[in-house]
């Protein structure tokens, strides 16, 4: 029963980083179609939690590797090049959006960016999404097939219907975060995005491989209900989402298009369990030894309230619309008169060459002492070197650092300022 | 079998992808602390100078933060995606242990962080503090699972292994495994130390160029920086001592490729080698007699240090990267080791912050921890090789299924946007550093109480 907790954990992320990266990735796309302004705005509205959001993928690609091996196996390098390129659209999204926040003002090369590589992230996770489904060929858990097995119309058509999918987040996320868009056009996105959404979610399901009424047993009840009740929760939120668009409270689409796709998600997981790998690899033959599926369910499983809620918490902080932060102004700093630093004394050139000979010994000395070289002799005069040494260095550092704090160092120079 | 260019070119494209991670956490997870502390003197005394130091150290931190993530995002896949056959073996241990750094650490991080890139100004302080200190403990924790998983691929111990899968039956050794004990503080001091002489290079610069807007910030920071590395580099040297010692007992093939001898009857210490793996012997080598004795604790000079003919030749690691990537990592660690040493003489002759040759030779060891580090890790990975789980699994056979030109293209497509990257990065922080911190203005002494923070 283990694994299924394990697989359950797996689609859970994986649920989280659609819902969640979906609305970054696809207010990185509608920044395409915007104007500068916008585009610096819908740069810092992911810029806040972008991080938090892609650490999904990470922990569902690392919960399947953990939790059902064998399917990590089989599906990364079924999906190498799609996959790769999902990870350099990754770094080059995260470049244009660390970039462009760290600029400050508006740098068009990292906006588009941004934006660009938001686009080549969706398409190729459509890729794999629809390599995934059509079922890589394998044999002895390996993944045998080609370099190109992924493409296929099935798996372009996957790609298209996730980038709507994310578009119709996005576009909800900025209702809720923007004053921007006004309400008509806002209405009109998002409907015509919503109505693309159940278009292609009604194609896909009908085209998805292996859907014939032997694979999908539709009749058994253990599957038919989940997955009625999953169309039904989505046909509603799809409902809710529509009436919602472009209409106060402006949190109502979001919330709407987060369970639409959660439900989608479970719709898909109810005809396919438990089945992980199409066609035939099943959760039993993947998963990993009880070992370590207790540790994984209990220590990831007891972690995630805490995730969750330091989540939660993040995201309330930044609830609300976008509004550029009011950065405090530094309150000064105090400055007092500081005396020229008189030049070194002259000394005698053979007391500095003594001095220096005498340092360089001792250093040399500290060294060997630290390199435990007289292990040999005694062992504990090693580690009685070090804790000298070290100690020394930090009696010198507290000492020196207070008389420096006192004698002003650290303030600005009075005599400086006009 | 897959065929071994497919593997050569895998285990470049994991290492160019491991070198270029690596950079960022070896400066962020030190910085992220530095970060952390003068955010919380800031907040208690409310001198502004400590903002400043905030402000401007946050802007480094933020953009090596955000590609260390998606450079290590990378990693994270690249185990089953070049790796199948090791992915598959390994999961049942490796796969939980990353899966607990992702859990605890990465989510720390990643929660936090926005708070605290973007929380100036919108959040209340203390808040501001708390994000500070879970961003650094996220990133401590960090450090401490992946030591843990890439040392038990160093010394694999508490497992059970079926049909060629690794099963854990003790978690407790398989997390806390003998080589985790060394390596782990090692690693630890490690990225600290490169961080203090990241901080403290770019101080100097601002000494040595005589930034009167920025000295008051350039000398804590200094101070600081050196204070740290006067501490710790003492400890590193004695600690990282103690793990070589351990990979000899351990490790013995790793041991006699970075000292860089053939046949066992070296008692000196080789600065230099040309090796030729072929005939097993060095074509070339400089080398400082009885040396080598003496580190092994025998001052007597007749220990001799053991060479790479012991081991059978398809176990012999490459002796190049292993002896360069040592000597790489031990002689900036004596320089640094030095360079600490003649900070602390200078401070405790008040001339650390008007002695322009030792401030400019702290500029040129600005990216010293970062070699080190990167020397480090190619001794640890390329000295473990031919194996990928020491003495149990072998690189070769780890490697999934795929075609010569799948690794290739995804091979130049990283090296080229690596390199870019790492351009850009650069140049972001040259700029950034030429740019200076944000002025601040100065007056009259200030009384010490924090009222912009009482609200």
């Amino acid at each position: 029963m283990l694994e299924y907790a394990a697989y359950a954990l797996a689609l859970f992320s994986l649920g989280m980083y659609v819902v969640l990266d979906g609305y970054d990735l696809g207010v990185g796309m509608l920044s395409l179609a915007a104007g500068p302004e916008r585009r610096r705005e819908y740069g810092e509205i992911v810029a806040t939690a972008w991080d938090a959001n892609e650490s999904w993928i990470i922990l569902a690609g690392v919960v399947l590797w953990a939790g059902l091996p064998g399917a990590y196996a089989v599906v990364l390098p079924a999906v190498y090049l799609p996959l790769v390129g999902m990870l350099i659209a990754v770094i080059l999204r995260g470049l244009g959006l660390e970039m462009h926040s760290a600029a400050g003002g508006y740098r068009r090369g990292w906006a588009l960016l941004f934006g660009g590589a938001s686009l080549a992230a969706a398409v190729c996770q459509g890729l794999v999404l629809g390599a995934v489904l059509t079922g890589p060929r394998q044999e002895g858990g390996r993944f045998t097939g080609g370099a190109f097995d992924w493409l296929s119309p099935y798996s372009l058509l996957c790609a298209l219907g996730l980038v709507v999918v994310y578009l119709l987040a996005g576009a909800a996320w900025l209702q809720d975060k923007t004053e921007g868009w006004s309400r008509s056009r806002t209405r009109r996105t998002g409907r015509a995005l919503l109505a693309a959404t159940a278009a292609l979610a009604v194609v896909l399901g009908l085209l998805l491989p292996g859907a014939d009424p032997q694979h999908l047993r539709l009749d058994e009840p253990l599957r038919a209900v989940p997955f009625w009740l999953a169309v039904a929760v989505a046909v509603g939120a799809g409902a809710v989402a529509w009436s919602g668009f472009g209409r106060a409270p402006d949190w109502r689409p979001f919330a709407a298009v987060a369970t639409l796709t959660a439900a989608g998600l479970l719709a898909l997981v109810a005809l396919t369990a438990p089945v992980v790998v199409p066609p035939a690899s099943t959760v039993h033959q993947v998963a990993s030894p009880h070992s370590s599926q207790l540790f994984l369910v209990l220590g990831v499983g007891l972690c995630m309230p805490f995730v969750l809620a330091y989540n939660v918490y993040a995201w309330r902080s930044f609830r609300g619309k976008y509004a550029d932060p009011v950065e405090q102004v530094l309150p000064p700093l105090r400055a007092v008169p500081r005396p020229p630093v008189a030049p070194p004394a002259p000394s005698g050139t053979v007391r500095t060459v003594l001095r220096r000979i005498l340092l360089v010994v001792l250093g040399i000395l500290a060294t060997a002492l630290s390199q435990d070289v007289f292990g040999g002799v005694a062992e504990w005069i090693g580690p009685l070197g070090v804790t000298v040494l070290a100690g020394a260095a930090l009696a010198a550092w507290i000492a020196t650092d207070r008389r420096d704090l006192r004698s002003g160092c650290f303030d600005a120079e009075a005599e400086r300022t006009p | 079998m897959a065929s071994p260019a497919v593997v050569e070119l895998s285990r470049w494209q994991f290492a160019i992808t491991a070198v270029f991670h690596m950079t960022f956490p070896a400066l962020t997870v030190g910085l992220s602390v530095l970060l952390a502390v003068v955010y919380t003197v800031y907040v208690r005394t409310g001198n502004p100078l400590y903002l400043q130091i905030f402000r401007f150290w946050k802007k480094i931190f933020a953009v090596g933060f955000g590609l260390g993530v998606v450079a290590g995002t990378v990693m994270t896949f690249e185990f089953g995606l070049n790796w199948g056959t090791y992915a598959h073996a390994v999961g049942p241990v490796i796969g939980v242990t990353i899966g607990m750094e992702v859990i605890t650490a990465f989510f720390l991080e990643a929660g936090f962080i926005g708070l605290m890139l973007y929380g100036d100004g919108r959040i209340r302080p203390r808040t501001m503090a708390l994000a500070c200190w879970m961003v650094a403990f996220g990133t401590l924790l960090s450090t401490t699972w992946i030591l843990s998983a890439n040392s038990w691929m160093q010394d694999p111990v508490g497992y059970r292994k079926v049909d060629g899968q690794f099963h854990a039956e003790d978690w407790v050794s398989v997390l806390l495994n003998p080589a985790f004990a060394h390596r782990f503080p090692h690693m630890l001091l490690a990225v600290l130390i490169s961080a203090a002489w990241f901080v403290g290079g770019i101080s100097a610069w601002y000494l040595v160029k005589n930034r009167v807007t920025a000295q008051p910030m350039a000398r804590r920071c200094l101070s600081i920086a050196l204070g740290v590395l006067g501490v710790l580099m003492p400890i590193q040297l004695y600690v990282g001592d103690g793990t070589a010692v351990f990979m000899g007992q351990h490790q013995l093939p790793k041991l006699e490729a970075f000292e860089g001898n053939w046949k066992s009857d070296n008692n000196g210490y080789n600065l230099l080698v040309v090796p030729d793996t072929d005939r097993g012997e060095n074509r070339l080598h400089v080398e400082v007699p009885y040396l080598g004795s003496v580190i092994a604790q025998d001052l007597s000079g007749k220990t001799n240090t053991p060479g790479l003919l012991q081991t059978p030749p398809d176990e012999r690691p490459n002796m190049w990267t292993t002896f360069y990537g040592f000597r790489a990592m031990y002689f900036t660690a004596l320089l640094m080791f030095a360079t600490a040493f003649a900070g602390v003489v200078l401070r405790l002759r008040r001339r650390l912050f008007d002695s322009p040759r030792f401030l400019r030779w702290m500029v040129w060891m600005t990216p010293a921890g970062i070699i080190a580090i990167t020397g480090g890790w190619i001794v640890a990975e390329t000295g473990r090789q031919p194996w990928v789980v020491y003495g149990q699994l072998r690189t070769a056979d780890a490697v999934s299924h795929l075609s010569i030109f799948e690794v290739a293209a995804t091979l130049a497509g990283f090296v080229l946007l690596y390199v870019t990257l790492l351009a850009i990065w650069v140049r972001y922080i040259v700029r950034t550093v030429k740019a200076g911190p944000e002025p601040l203005p100065t007056g009259p002494a200030a009384p010490d109480v924090p009222e912009a923070l009482v609200a």
